[in-house]
């Protein structure tokens, strides 16, 4: 029972930095972003993880990464990323990130998934995150999906269960921190991740020399591609500044900390 | 599948590692394999189907070279300098600074002589004389906002028709273009452990035949756990180390080599620095350099690089011929920015990121052996830095570069990279370069400040304008014992230390107690330039700790932890990873430590070996900071 | 050009009334309208409208069902063909729809189906001739205020942003839509709430309480206090019925064998990769406040911290009052005093 799973990933700047917008004449961009550290979309990456996962499980599986991004920063990228699990690279060289629309994005990668060679669309497993560290629509995967037809779509997926005869139980991410459990009868089917349950794959050069032999031509042959505004227009980008007067209690007894505490979470 | 060899020292014998087979291993990404790889890369793309290019352990393919990076990403390090580019220039004849970020040329260099506006420093008696004689001639003297400008910069400290760079930047530059190609990989986020050593042809002493990477999947004692992923063996004809000054490669390879006679790595310094977004108004031109010395302690330089943007890197050295246990960074870095002729500039900015890292000061004193069979050194942990200039990047960029050279030259004259060969060609290029005639002038250039500040700075000044031809010789004592305490007033320092534990006692570390007791005022935090040292550390990044990772930093024998009244490591640390535990032993956070190496040059005490107690291994993680 | 909105819902977790989140949805449409001059449809997407429907009395606006046993369940499949269905006989130039799982599954493919384009996360819509929305880009970072000239355009309201609908006396008439369904492959079995025995997360709870690494590091006795942290923490929980989250290190801690609360998750986890949960009310305890997890707390309105360190970022204006204390020591007095209250 072998599956195709293409998994969609963007590259998003390390949650960890400061970000600052700048508006510019085509819209608005991160200042200086192309000197942030960059790293694979977080809930992607999961997804990328849980794919390497099934294709580990079900022999005969493959598993293509694309990803739509500046050229320059998926190759630092698969510094890292490469390291951690195999996979095929298809890479669209584009200036991505938040402030670029999302279906004129899902347009290009689903351009270049349609393309991909050998890929059994009856077969195909679709995952990505459920939205994004940049843009956070969860609107990309699932216009890629319909252009794909694919009509069994799940978003929020935590975890995925294969069976024996190909088709698979599926954790969704719902109100009130609980799943939905559905039974999907197989591929081809979409799933959008949250965090999954798999931890970060460690490093292994193995790995990344087999890897290197596949990703380097990738992204020399990456072709560019122009992301329309699809009529998108942003009439500001700002951060907004969350500055508080706070008080620092530093000399009070705990009981009068407690008491004030316990007031403060009684009243309305 | 090797398995470990217990007679040649390589790990304990129970573990089956994996392995996978190299033409070159390098150990590493800093300018000076960057100028290695790139050197090799360029004359790779320029004609691929030379023979000197096929591989020996994949026939068929190109060379297999693969250069791991202990931390996650290449562009993590840190330093913004000042640098003469000359190697680089040469290496980029079309460089244009603009291509990269947070580059600039240097525009104007000044040299301050920073006076003391608070009381608090330890300066000696002439210096304060000095002092004096400034403020009263102030108006004829030019001094202004407690700094005196050198009239005139000595021409070894001039780096007019260089550049501002950021390491960190510069690195990214680089790696990029190298990698490109796809023939060289270069992976972050993989530490390496140690060398392997086997017995070499001859059977007269040791070769280095490869390098292991370091164990993942283990709990902080090193011991395995769930997820246990055994470090690799990576073998290869050749292992370039170019980890740095306390790199564990370069490490295990003097214990083990030896060192060549008299040469000992006993001086360093910490260069701490912070990266401030000026204010909107400011006059500071990008391409603005400045040096200064005299404040907060005399013996403590320090820098101010102006990038694009209004970006300034601000930084000072602490360095270990400052005879104080209590010597710590970060207050003395805040003190220094609130200087009145910097903080002038300054006030009013943001800090946007922090860094810090030891220097090797000790320039040719500390040379290690350049080559041996299997193994080249290159870069700062080979003793490249120019002491006198203060210079190390291009330095260490140049003897990459002559590396390559070399090693291309044996592969096409199909010679093997023994210890004979790669001295017939790299060493006798070095030797023959402005690297080594600039760091012969300044190998005895510091020595006078073992005796003491202004000793030192005529020393170095005599050294300088006379080429090294006159210098200062003196015998450089142990690290250990360079911190110790140097009295002026005993009784004096004693009543300091009585005050200090008083304030201990509200929970603050003993040197930052002591600082204030000796009369540094209280540092005032607002929150955007003026920042605890937590705060700090997660400005414009985090110090990240991947799970899975041992402790990298190990105190050998904790008895003499116990005993140790110092605890200078402690004062020391840049990110107050070390702090004191319940039962007087230091106690180490992996997930602060950004890898400066500062604790191991100081520690007072030394273990029945004769090595410094505190070990610093590989490990992963560390800062993270893109402006840096 | 004229524009027509038509509000999509949904019924909640009690099935015979529609979810808040949908009323909420609703109070926007009605607002949006009357701003607009725009006419305003409802659709119902539900197993029996003729209940929902009740939830909507008074609300003097065409409504449209669709109505079956394929409805019951949240199915991509056949939402998304529903949605389809009603849009295609209201004919709508805007499209709002509550940000609830069950919308945001299908939302983006009902705006691929009818040429239209969308955006979520809708924090607020303004404009007087046409909509200006706000969203949050770089989760929760940066602010966007947008236009659209592409028709239709779909919004999928953040919940919290507008009052629920609440419905008057009268009647109610839902006009049924028949929906040509595709081959169902997919069967939802039910929900599975998370292993532990605590559901620590509370939606609705006028308070979050956040949980920093600080809870299991080693105290001034030198010893690690993990499960007296849990306990401590456990029971605020549920005297206060405040809904529990985490820092990012506090949760990652669980992955290499380092001590760690039983009852935390990754669900748990506020800002980074985590969530961005809107409460009244927030206390931090024993965590930095760091910008990255702080951006979770966007949406959460009084903030107070409790923090051994005076010089936190809580203590830099993240938050309204920072206590420097020991968290084990005033969770405890805090447990008791509540204790005796109840």
């Amino acid at each position: 029972m072998y599956l195709h799973i293409v998994v969609c990933a963007g590259v998003v700047p390390d949650p960890l930095q400061t970000l600052e917008p700048v508006n510019g004449p085509n819209g608005p961009a991160l200042k200086n972003e192309m000197m942030l550290p960059a790293v694979l979309d977080p809930w992607a990456a999961s997804a990328l993880y849980e794919a390497a996962n099934l294709v580990a499980c079900n022999s005969g599986s493959k598993l293509w990464l694309v990803s739509l991004s500046p050229k320059a920063k998926l190759q630092q990228v698969m510094m890292t990323i490469a390291q951690k699990v195999s996979f095929e690279l298809v890479a669209i060289d584009s200036p991505a990130g938040g402030f670029v629309d999302a279906q004129a994005t899902a347009e290009a990668l689903a351009d270049a998934i349609e393309t991909i060679p050998g890929l059994d669309r009856s077969k195909l497993l679709l995952f990505g995150g459920w939205e994004s560290a940049s843009r956070g629509a969860g609107a990309t995967l699932q216009t890629i999906g319909e252009r794909l037809g694919v009509l069994d779509q799940f978003m929020g997926v935590d975890q995925i269960e294969m069976r024996e005869d190909g088709s698979f139980e599926v954790l969704e991410r719902v109100e009130g921190g609980q799943h939905q459990v559905s039974i999907c009868a197989g591929a081809p089917a979409v799933l959008g991740w949250a965090t999954g349950n798999l931890p970060e794959p460690r490093n292994n050069p193995q790995i990344g020399m087999a890897n290197m032999r596949n990703v380097m031509p990738a992204l020399q042959k990456a072709k560019p591609a122009v992301i329309g505004d699809n009529g998108l227009h942003y009439l500001s980008a700002s951060l907004p500044s969350q500055q508080r007067q706070t008080r620092v209690a530093k000399d009070m007894s705990l009981d009068a900390i407690a008491q004030e505490l316990v007031e403060w979470i009684g009243a309305e | 599948m090797s398995r470990s060899d217990p007679v040649a020292g390589n790990g304990p014998p129970e573990i089956e590692r994996q392995s996978i087979e190299a033409d070159i291993v390098c150990v590493g990404f800093g300018p000076a394999i960057a100028g290695f790889l790139s050197t090799l890369n360029r004359a790779w793309m320029e004609n691929p189907v030379d023979p000197l290019f096929e591989s020996k352990v994949a026939p068929g393919l190109p060379l297999q070279v693969l250069c791991y990076e202990r931390a996650d990403d290449i562009a993590a390090g840190v330093s913004g300098v000042v640098t003469a580019a000359r190697g680089i220039r040469a290496s980029f004849p079309d460089l244009n600074p603009a291509d990269i970020a947070m580059t600039v040329p240097v525009k104007s260099e000044r040299i301050l002589y920073l006076l003391d506006p608070i009381g608090a420093s330890r300066r000696p008696f002439s210096l304060r004389m000095a002092d004096r004689v400034l403020r009263a001639l102030n108006g004829t003297l030019g001094v202004r906002n407690d700094a005196y400008e050198l009239p005139w910069a000595p021409r070894f400290l001039h780096k007019s028709g260089g550049l501002i760079m950021s390491v960190g930047q510069f690195n990214q530059w680089v790696g990029a273009q190298i990698m490109a190609s796809g023939f060289v990989q270069i992976w972050p986020g993989m530490p390496v452990s140690q060398p392997l050593f086997a017995e070499n042809a001859d059977r007269t002493g040791d070769q280095v035949v490869g390098v292991r990477l370091t164990d993942q999947g283990v709990n902080r004692d090193g011991e395995p756990e769930s997820g246990f992923v055994a470090g690799m063996d990576v073998s290869a004809s050749l292992t370039v180390v170019g980890d740095g000054p306390f790199g564990p490669v370069g490490q295990a390879i003097d214990r083990r080599m030896g060192m060549p006679p008299g040469h000992d790595k006993r001086e360093w310094a910490l260069g701490m620095k912070f990266v401030i977004e000026l204010p909107a108004e400011t006059t500071l031109e990008a391409g603005t350099v400045w040096h200064t010395f005299g404040y907060p302690e005399p013996e403590i330089f320090g820098f101010l690089y102006v990038h694009p943007e209004r970006l300034a890197s601000v930084g000072i050295f602490v360095p270990s011929w400052l005879g104080d246990p209590a010597r710590t960074v970060y207050r003395y870095l805040q003190h220094y920015i609130q200087h009145p002729a910097l903080w002038r500039h300054l006030k009013g900015g943001t800090l946007r990121s922090w860094g810090a890292k030891s220097l090797d000061e000790s320039g040719k004193h500390g040379e290690p052996l350049l080559v041996g069979d299997g193994y080249a050194r290159i870069g700062e942990g080979s003793g490249s830095t120019n002491m006198l200039a203060g210079s190390g990047v291009d330095e260490a960029w140049t003897t990459g570069v002559q590396l390559a050279d070399s090693v291309m030259e044996l592969l096409h004259n199909k010679r093997s990279f023994t210890q004979e060969n790669l001295a017939a060609t790299y060493e006798a290029r070095r030797r023959a370069s402005w690297v080594e005639s600039n760091a012969r002038d300044a190998m005895n250039s510091r020595n006078g400040f073992h005796l003491g500040f202004v000793p030192g700075l005529i020393g170095m000044a005599i050294a300088g304008l006379t080429g090294g031809t006159i210098s200062l010789a003196v015998n450089i004592p142990q690290t250990h014992k360079q911190i110790e305490k140097k009295r002026v007033n005993r009784a004096r320092e004693l009543k300091t230390r009585a005050a200090a534990m008083l304030a201990v006692e509200d929970g603050r570390p003993l040197h930052e107690a002591m600082m204030s007791a000796r009369g540094w005022p209280e540092i005032e935090f607002d929150g955007s330039l003026l920042v605890s040292q937590q705060d700090a550390l997660l400005m414009g990044g985090k110090v990240q700790a991947m799970p899975g990772f041992a402790d990298h930093v190990i105190f050998r024998d904790a008895g003499l932890c116990i005993q140790c009244e110092d605890k200078t490591c402690i004062a020391m640390c840049s990110g107050q990873a070390l702090t004191l535990g319940s039962d007087s032993l230091p106690l180490f956070e992996r997930e602060k430590c950004i890898h400066c190496g500062g604790c191991i040059w100081n520690c007072t005490r030394t273990t029945a070996e004769g090595l410094t107690n505190i070990e610093f291994r590989a490990g992963a993680g560390g800062l993270h900071s893109a402006e840096n | 050009m004229p524009e027509s909105i038509l509000v999509l819902t949904h019924a909640g977790e009690a099935s015979h009334s529609l979810s808040k989140a949908s009323l909420e949805t609703v109070t926007a449409g009605k607002e949006l309208s009357a701003r607009l001059n725009a006419p305003m449809t409802i659709g119902i997407i539900s197993a029996n409208y003729a209940d929902t429907a009740r939830s909507l009395a008074g609300v003097n606006t065409r409504v449209l069902g669709v109505a079956g046993e394929p409805f019951v369940e949240a199915r991509y499949a056949t939402d998304a063909a529903a949605c389809e269905a009603l849009c295609r006989a209201a004919n709508p130039t805007i499209i709002l729809a509550p940000q609830s799982s069950r919308m945001a599954r299908v939302a983006a493919a009902l705006a691929h189906r009818l040429s239209g384009c969308i955006d979520t996360h809708v924090t607020s819509v303004r404009g007087e001739d046409s909509p200006e929305i706000s969203r949050w880009f770089y989760r929760q970072r940066i602010e966007g205020v947008i236009t659209r000239s592409m028709r239709p355009w779909i919004l999928l309201l953040e919940a919290g942003t507008y009052s629920a609908y609440s419905c008057q006396e009268g009647e109610i008439a839902v006009e049924q839509i028949a929906v040509a369904l595709p081959a169902i492959r997919t069967s939802v079995s039910g929900t599975r709430a998370p292993a532990q025995d605590a559901q620590t997360i509370r939606p609705d709870a006028k308070m979050l309480f956040v949980a920093g690494a600080g809870w299991t590091k080693k105290q001034p006795d030198g010893l690690v206090h993990a499960s007296e942290a849990g306990d401590l923490i456990l029971a605020f929980l549920r005297q206060s019925g405040a809904s529990l989250g985490s820092s990012k290190s506090l949760v990652d801690q669980g992955g290499d064998g380092q001590p760690v609360l039983p009852f935390l998750t990754h669900l748990n986890q506020v800002g980074q990769t985590g969530s961005t949960p809107r409460h009244p009310k927030g206390l931090a305890t024993c965590c930095h406040g760091e910008e990255p997890h702080v951006v979770g707390w966007r949406f959460i309105g009084d903030r107070r911290a409790i923090s051994l360190d005076p010089n936190c970022g809580w203590a830099r204006g993240k938050a309204d009052v920072v206590y420097v204390a020991d968290a084990f020591k005033v969770m405890s007095k805090v447990n008791e005093l509540l204790r005796s209250k109840a």
